[in-house]
């Protein structure tokens, strides 16, 4: 915490290397933690935790491509009455459209095709298309009052997970295993989860990546494959007596040279090689599906039995859930329904209505939901008017920034609430504005975080997720 | 990766509580620049207070009787007052900003202002001095300058040096850090062998002069110069920009000067008469990514290149962060948002679109041409020829007046207008489409939307803008002479609308094909290569009348020349300004083969404009031609150039050739690669400073030009990129020769002299070493910025050859990171270094230099898959590897590969589980493994002791101990029994990968002997630089 500390510093004052001994958990009984405690005395914990924690892990369901929040959350009858008119200059008031509309020469205002009704004790407003997460209403804060400053995906998704629009900066899963660290020592802090074989915007790898943070701090990509993580299993030929051999000989060189050397930093070279064997048993364990009940399948829906399944990723998230995993990042794509929506969001619903539902159920049933932070919601909204040419069954929207629907369950976030305000043509928001800053401030502080003060230091500048702004969104808290 | 409770201990004391006085840049920036300079610094617009303590004249200015610093009298001084203050509305840093002052700071802000406040410049930013005094040093540890910089504060701080590392160290040391790659046996025996003092010069020399040596600079290169063969973004599709890697390695192999090697990358284009190679190195600042998102504003992407043009720059040579000065002035370094965009406009002068084609696969302009020896003499053979038959061309036309007025008092009688390849009067709708007037011809489609309505002749279309009306013709290339005539009515003044086109899209396509437009009310018509840069564009210089039918005509010669455009209104020719004349590509290609009115995909349409009469004609109609047509008449008088081209042998004949030789010439134009490179633009684009970074936000216009708190440009320097080039490299710069030599000295001691080798700005770290620092980028630009002296006068020195056995526990206690250099730094090696490592090893390496990129195993294993290469692709060193930017190669990413989305200069290297499995079980490194394995088998046969003699030495440089002889004998007879048991489990071993597998008698052998080699393959000697 001086003036001079670099890039590598935390924000404690002490190396990474340091840092990841102290709160990385994960490497417990390196020396060198005990020698810097023999030095310095007792640890004081990092200034940036200043609140008690109410969630100690999050699962981020990433809806891409930005789902239409006017036929999922945001009820608008008023466009189902001006169907066909134009979307009033009064209320566009010149906000910059995309490439895709903006040389349209009409854009014709369309109503949802969907019927709405309210759910549970909340009256949470939700269209007949979430019938499973209209169930869990009084789990969940529907937010409705969500804006960014990007128009297309790419800046967008990059903004949601990064916290800036151009790529480079540190993921939140990133920014929580640099802050947080792992609670596990089997398994990695921060891990993703892609439906597989989905259309639509392609992700990209940076959105999980740790940026100019240190590379430990990137995501773990688990794949639907005998290897979930790149080469996890030992090469043909080669069995686990061999491989505990190798590393036990392993073992016994690097103590060697630590004694020849005296370079402390072969302790966690040693450590790095014993966690990854262990990660060749926690991972294949973690990742196997086959020992939950027929139960658990039947509130998941069957297809959680087919790896690689948004569903089957939401039950794999629980597993990763119940071990300590800081953050579990789910992606499902093809959310852009710039035509053919109707077909479309309903298909995307079926996909993931049920897994989601039940994913929220399943962790209050374990008791885990009080702790666990769920958030589902994509990069932006959909326009109120229709892109190219209106028919009642095949329609679209383009992109919009100036209002979009999320919703967050458990982890300290009120349930059975709805938040924000939008006007009747669903286009600019009246009341409890969320900015992707705010989430991502609100977010941490649900971890304990003050997001102002999980910095770190590169280029000269103290970055933060949140850049120079955020502000809690107290409004939502538990 | 220093440790901040160092500094404290060692600079610190010595300020605050010792004799010496305060020095400003050492004890007092680093605390104003971090804790106060947010709200009290440069960036004085976005500051509440007008208090401002940057400068000594703004510290110690009257503000209302108040005065920040009173210079000797702490008391007086506001400041003191305020940092001792426990109200917690008048202390400073206000509590708010979580960043307080610790004690000892405290104390030194008031010693400072005691002493009387005396500001510095910022070290880095005070001229390289003429000459730097070395140190007189007694010591026989010395072995040149550099060494007595090191021991002079070595023997001050009352350390004294490590022990001369063994030559096997030395030799592995120096072996990697100048070419990446491992001795080999021979070589280490060699060397051992070698007695003679200049044993180690003669190493040195000979690695400098290899071209591995020029690969792995390169490495280093291709992270500051954020190298990729993708885009980027989104889309990310593959790019072509290898030729310019392997220029980079070229120019390293031929010892380029460094100041040569900046200028050409920034600038070489601007160079008299520039060669090949010279324009290709600028290719340097086309590197960053690329968008082709649909939707994408182009111009927010284009700007957001021009800026990491310049944070390149500012990080790979100046050292200092520019992205602060976007939005705002720098909160801690003197660069203004205003200098900003000054220095950016240097980097924006290029005729570039924000956003790549999608639908085709052009380069993105500006581009340089890279035909092969045989390709160039063809062409310029074509070139010749294609000049000789146009100005044959010219002459006969000139000459052929009297010839033309013979003829036609000989046929005096109007004739026929040619033949229309299909004419559309728009008069009915027939199943959804215009039929085509020309007997058998195809109907144009249409969508119930556009209207028919009362037209110039019978009836029109009246277009929705929305709505296309597709033809069936129109893939006319740009060889071929052809003409488009039409009525139309333009109901208001069109700000921008697409009469017809061939054209997939505007953004989305680059626009490939031809098109009218109403562009600002004009009539404007293209035939586009590649938007904007490879394309011809003509604009009518009057705005088109709106409200009234119009007969327009658009004309075109087949030669790729602007003058070749012919723009009709009412049958007369109308004057055109010339918006762009050069187009030497195709413009066919990129899907929507045909002519489409009133509507292009995701463009301005032809909203409620009218269209009748159109037709489309294979030949340029002459003025005659056009004239009668606008007439509504069937038959016109001839005029020269009908008579040139109908009936002049002479003439006819010269017109055939030339359109031969223009196709020849595009046939053979389709075969030579481009590459994205720097040109500049005619007319220099107007830059403007952008409010918050917007670029939407354009603020005051802004022309190029440096910062002032740094030195003007070069006497007799242009003001544009060569000037920029030119200043930068000046010997009044001075940045760019510290900044050089430090990210030199981290290759090879892990940290720069400045730790933070990307910010030498106020919030980096000061230098360690500052007259070394000093010495060597003298040294380094007096020795005419030659990289290989610089290198070779550090690795031979006595700091480089240190052991790296931390000796003394209480030294490294005291400076546990090393920041003296009381012993040589060990790391890890680099990705690249552990992959070739291996490769090398195990004698699979392909050596072959440059080249296409190439896809080894794990390609097949990225996020975004494809197919992994065959044979000797997948042995090539790692600088080759395709590099993806949204799907790097995941075995170099887990072992820290720089992620090459931004310049970076400097690569983490932290140890992960992951990088285990990868060392462990992946079949690049099993392959390895089990490659090396046979050979042992092959040399030793069954005697153990001398295999894992080789083993070891061939993974480590060195015999093993009688205690690491031990442990891998105890391993290797585990396995021998384990495998010999279990023979199916060898075969499987050793089999794996592409090359071929052993024979079988040996397996169990060869697969416990590959589980020795893997476990050395991860042992730290073999992975870390020691």
């Amino acid at each position: 915490m001086t003036t001079s500390c670099t890039g590598f510093d935390s924000p404690l004052g002490l190396s990474r290397r340091e840092t990841l001994a102290r709160f990385g958990g994960g490497l417990g009984g390196i020396a060198l933690a005990g020698l810097l405690e023999k030095s310095e005395g007792a640890v004081a914990p990092p200034p940036y935790l200043t609140s008690a924690p109410k969630a100690k892990r999050v699962i981020y369901l990433f809806q891409s491509g930005g789902p239409s929040q006017m036929d999922l959350f945001d009820y608008k009858p008023r466009l189902n009455a001006e169907q066909g008119k134009e979307l009033p200059e009064s209320v566009r008031m010149g906000q910059r459209l995309t490439g895709m509309s903006g040389n349209q020469s009409s854009l014709p205002l369309v109503g949802s095709p969907f019927a709405f009704r309210q759910h549970g004790k909340s009256g949470t407003w939700m269209s007949e298309l979430l019938p499973h997460t209209a169930a869990i209403a009084d789990e969940i804060t529907v937010i409705q009052s969500m804006h960014t400053d990007a128009i297309n995906h790419g800046p967008g998704v990059t903004f949601m997970q990064t916290g800036a629009q151009i790529g480079g900066r540190p993921s939140i899963g990133s920014w929580l295993s640099y802050g947080l660290g792992s609670p596990n020592d089997n398994l990695p802090g921060f891990v993703v989860l892609i439906t597989k074989d989905q259309k639509g915007q392609p992700l990209v790898s940076r959105l999980w990546g740790s940026g100019f943070l240190p590379g430990k701090h990137d995501g773990v990509r688990f794949r639907p494959d005998k290897d979930a993580v790149l080469y996890l299993n030992n090469p043909g030929g080669l069995d686990s007596r061999s491989r505990r051999r190798m590393l036990d000989s392993l073992e016994a060189l690097h103590r060697l040279q630590l004694e020849k050397s005296g370079d402390t930093a072969l302790e966690t070279r040693i450590a790095q090689y014993e966690m990854g064997f262990r990660m060749q048993a926690s991972i294949p364990e973690v990742t196997d599906l086959s020992s939950e009940s027929d139960a658990t399948f039947a509130l998941y829906g069957e297809e959680a039995r087919t790896p690689g399944t948004y569903a089957a990723n939401c039950l794999m998230a629980r597993r990763l859930a119940e071990r300590g995993v800081r953050f579990i990042q789910l992606y499902h794509q093809d959310w852009d329904h710039h035509g053919g929506l109707p077909g479309g969001l309903k298909r995307k619903c079926a996909e993931t209505d049920r897994a989601s539902a039940a994913l929220v159920t399943d962790l209050k049933q374990r008791g885990l939901l009080d702790d666990t932070l769920v958030i589902w919601g994509g990069e932006f909204g959909r326009t109120n008017y229709c892109q190219g040419k209106f028919s009642p069954t095949s329609f679209g929207r383009d992109h919009h920034p100036k209002c979009f629907s999320i919703w967050m369950a458990g982890g300290g976030v009120k349930a059975g609430h709805s938040y924000g305000l939008t006007d009747d043509y669903g286009y600019n928001i009246l009341e409890g504005g969320v900015h992707v800053h705010d989430f991502h401030a609100t977010l941490l502080h649900l971890l304990g975080v003050d997001h102002e003060q999980l910095t770190f230091q590169y280029q000269g500048r103290h970055f933060r997720l949140t850049d120079v702004h955020g502000k809690v969104v107290n409004e939502i808290l538990a | 990766m220093k440790h901040v409770l160092l500094l404290l201990s060692l600079a610190f004391p010595a300020a605050a509580f010792s004799a010496d006085r305060v020095e400003f840049n050492r004890d007092v920036r680093p605390i104003l620049s971090d804790k106060c300079f947010t709200c009290h610094g440069p960036d004085a617009k976005n500051q509440k207070s007008d208090f401002r303590i940057d400068t000594f004249q703004h510290a110690t200015a009257d503000l209302d009787g108040t005065f920040g610093i009173v210079p000797g009298k702490v008391r007086d001084s506001e400041v003191h007052h305020r940092i001792h203050s426990h109200d917690p509305a008048g202390i400073m840093p206000p509590p708010e900003t979580k960043k307080p002052l610790t004690p000892e700071e405290i104390a030194v802000l008031d010693r400072w202002i005691a002493e009387g406040a005396e500001y510095e410049v910022h070290w880095s930013f005070v001229p390289l001095p003429e000459t730097v005094e070395v140190p007189a040093v007694r010591s026989d540890w010395v072995q040149n300058e550099i060494d007595a910089f090191v021991f002079a504060r070595l023997a001050e701080a009352g350390y004294t040096p490590a022990p001369e590392t063994g030559r096997e160290k030395w030799l592995r040391r120096v072996r990697f850090d100048l070419t990446g790659l491992p001795p080999t046996l021979t070589e280490l025996d060699a060397f051992l062998a070698d007695t003679s003092p200049e044993a180690y010069e003669r190493v040195v020399d000979r690695l400098l002069a290899s071209p591995a040596y020029a690969e792995r600079m390169t490495a280093e290169w291709l992270d500051v110069a954020r190298y990729s063969d993708s885009y980027g973004y989104q889309v990310d599709g593959d790019r072509r920009v290898w030729p310019w890697r392997d220029w980079v390695i070229r120019a390293f192999w031929e010892n380029l000067p460094y100041d040569q090697f900046i200028t050409w990358q920034l600038a070489g284009d601007l160079l008299p008469d520039p060669t090949r190679d010279q324009i290709l190195a600028t290719a340097f600042n086309r590197l960053h990514p690329q968008n082709v998102e649909g939707g994408s504003v182009p111009e927010e992407f284009r700007v957001e290149y021009v800026s990491d043009r310049l944070h390149t720059y500012g990080t790979a040579f100046l050292g200092l962060t520019m992205e602060c000065s976007r939005c705002h002035d720098h909160k801690y370094d003197p660069i203004t948002a205003e200098d900003y965009y000054r220095l950016s406009a240097y980097f924006s002068n290029i005729d570039e679109a924000g956003l790549y084609s999608f639908f085709t696969p052009a380069v993105p302009t500006p581009t340089l041409w890279l035909p092969e020896e045989e390709q160039a003499e063809k062409l310029r053979k074509l070139e010749a020829e294609i000049a000789a038959t146009v100005s044959a061309l010219e002459r006969r036309r000139a000459e052929a007046g009297s010839d033309f007025a013979a003829w036609r008092q000989a046929h005096p009688a109007p004739l026929p207008l040619p033949e229309a390849l299909a004419v559309f009067s728009f008069d009915e709708v027939k199943d959804g489409a215009y039929p085509n007037a020309i007997p058998k011809g195809e109907a144009a489609k249409t969508t119930p939307n556009n209207q028919v309505v009362p037209g110039k002749i019978g009836r029109a279309v009246q277009l929705t803008g929305d709505d296309a009306v597709t033809l069936p013709l129109g893939n006319f290339t740009r060889d071929d002479a052809f003409s488009v005539s039409l009525w139309m009515l333009s109901p208001d003044h069109k700000e921008r609308a697409v009469i017809f086109s061939r054209s997939k899209a505007w953004t989305d396509a680059a626009s490939r094909g031809y098109e009218l437009l109403l562009d600002d009310g004009r009539l404007c018509a293209a035939l586009v290569h590649y938007e904007p840069g490879n394309a011809i564009r003509v604009r009518a210089t009057e705005e088109f009348p709106s409200g009234a039918w119009k007969h327009v005509t658009l004309t075109y010669d087949g030669s790729s020349r602007a003058a070749g455009v012919g723009l009709y209104v009412d049958g007369e020719p109308i004057p055109l300004e010339i918006v762009r004349d050069k187009l030497t590509r195709e413009i066919t290609g990129g899907g929507s083969d045909t002519i489409v009115i009133g509507q292009r995909m995701r463009d301005s349409g032809f909203t409620n404009g009218r269209v009748d009469d159109f037709r489309v004609y294979d030949r340029t109609l002459t003025p005659a031609q056009v004239s009668a047509l606008a007439a509504g008449k069937r038959e016109f008088r001839a005029d020269l150039p009908h008579y040139l081209a109908t009936e002049d042998a002479a003439f006819r004949d010269g017109r055939a050739k030339w359109s031969a030789l223009r196709k020849e010439r595009s046939a053979l134009v389709r075969t030579i690669d481009e590459i994205m490179v720097m040109e500049e633009m005619a007319s220099p684009r107007q830059n403007y400073l952008l409010e918050r970074g917007l670029y939407s936000a354009r603020g005051k216009p802004v022309s190029p030009g440096v910062p002032a708190f740094l030195p003007p440009l070069p006497e007799g320097a242009p003001n544009n990129r060569l000037g920029l080039a030119r200043w930068t490299v000046d010997e009044a710069n001075p940045l760019t020769a510290r900044v050089t030599v430090n990210r030199y000295w981290q290759l090879l001691f892990a940290n720069g002299l400045v730790a933070t080798s990307e910010d030498f700005g106020s919030q980096g770290r000061l230098p360690t070493h500052p007259d070394l620092l000093d010495w060597l980028a003298r040294d380094f630009v007096a020795h005419g910025w030659d990289l290989r002296h610089l290198l070779k006068q550090i690795v031979l020195s006595a700091t480089y050859r240190q052991s790296s056995d931390i000796s003394s526990e209480a030294v490294s206690l005291a400076d546990p990171e090393n920041t003296l250099l009381h012993h040589f730094p060990p790391a890890r090696l680099s990705a690249e270094m552990l992959r070739d490592n291996a490769l090398a090893i195990s004698g699979l390496l392909v050596p072959t230099v440059g080249g296409p990129p190439v896809k080894p195993y794990d390609i097949a294993a990225a996020f975004k898959p494809s197919p992994p290469d065959k044979g000797e692709n997948l042995y090539r060193r790692s600088v080759y590897t395709y590099m993806r930017q949204t799907s790097p190669s995941p075995l170099m990413t887990s072992l820290n590969a720089s992620k090459r989305d931004v310049c970076q200069v400097k690569t983490e290297r932290t140890d992960s589980p992951l990088q285990g499995l990868v060392m462990l079980n992946s079949p690049q490194f099993v392959e390895a493994a089990r490659t090396l394995a046979t050979r042992l088998v092959e040399i030793h046969g069954k005697d153990d002791d001398a295999l894992l003699d080789e083993a070891f030495r061939r993974t480590t440089s060195r015999l093993p101990d009688e205690a690491e002889r031990a442990v891998l004998g105890t391993l290797l007879s585990a396995e021998l029994a384990h495998y010999t048991a279990h023979p199916a489990a060898a075969t499987t071993l050793i089999s794996l990968g592409d090359s071929p597998a052993p024979p079988n008698d040996e397996a169990p052998r060869i697969a416990a002997v590959t589980t020795l080699i893997s476990t050395l393959l991860n042992f730290d000697e073999c992975i870390s630089k020691r």
